[in-house]
């Protein structure tokens, strides 16, 4: 008996361990920033470990850890009231602290664009369109209808793009000038 | 779990999983062209992985470290 326990620790874990770079990358979609979403995966570390009985062996872990992550979120959201809203000023002041991570000037403008989205929105959109979750699950972590998630998801979308004034074939900028180039050195 | 820790360590960078859903929505798109939709999908999945690249940070593998060996430690006191 004692060994089937052990092994299902382990394998509690080992999930747990393989799951983080992915639950880490939700909590920086939520948060906003790195140093407030390490705190968010530490404390939902600590809840997962403590539940670790609560948690049934071969379902979905990573379901799970993102479900607690997400109350965990929003339930000190509650307690401290949302913190400072986000300027622009403030962003590039927290993101000039990172240069290395936000190198390239497209995903910096990209987290602008997803920070200005309703908080049910961008989470819909990361946990489908990057976390990589079925709708199903999404509306499962997030508690409210597939259909709910569908729409938001699609909200988040249209917002998106109009922030980000994507329109399609001039978005390719880069590629195309890229292209350009490549056609013009091997173009007879 | 240390020696899964330690192997986090190393292979940290090998962990952001990738996943192949929702790939990109690009039916009907002529090639060279991007839809708007396949164009936000993709700038929203390379952030995403830029954030799994990063790799797991010492902290947590070091609060798992600790979790662990608190929880040997409790195990050993029940068994004496």
């Amino acid at each position: 008996m004692s060994k089937e326990v052990d092994t299902d620790d382990r394998i509690f874990k080992r999930d747990l361990l393989s799951s983080l770079p992915n639950l880490r990358a939700f909590a920086v979609s939520l948060t906003g920033r790195h140093d407030k979403a390490d705190d968010l995966v530490q404390d939902t570390i600590m809840k997962a470990w403590a539940n670790q009985k609560s948690f049934t062996a071969g379902t979905n872990m990573r379901a799970w850890l993102f479900t607690i992550l997400r109350n965990e979120f929003y339930s000190q959201m509650r307690k401290r009231g949302r913190e400072v809203q986000d300027t622009d000023g403030l962003f590039s002041e927290r993101f000039s602290v990172h240069p290395e991570q936000y190198g390239r000037l497209d995903l910096q403008d990209f987290r602008k664009a997803l920070d200005k989205l309703p908080d049910d929105q961008r989470e819909a959109i990361v946990l489908v369109g990057a976390a990589g979750f079925a709708y199903e699950e999404a509306a499962e972590i997030c508690g409210c209808a597939v259909g709910t998630i569908k729409s938001r998801v699609s909200r988040a979308r249209t917002r998106l793009q109009e922030l980000l004034g994507v329109s399609g074939e001039s978005d390719y900028g880069p590629d195309a000038g890229d292209a350009a180039i490549t056609a013009r050195a091997f173009g007879s | 779990m240390l020696d899964d820790i330690e192997q986090a360590r190393v292979m940290s960078e090998d962990l952001g999983t990738k996943n192949d859903m929702n790939i990109a929505q690009t039916p009907e798109v002529k090639p060279g062209t991007a839809s708007p939709n396949a164009s936000i999908s993709r700038k929203l999945r390379d952030f995403y992985d830029a954030v799994q690249e990063e790799g797991i940070p010492d902290r947590f593998l070091d609060l798992l470290e600790r979790l662990d060996q608190a929880e040997k430690n409790a195990k050993s006191v029940e068994a004496k």
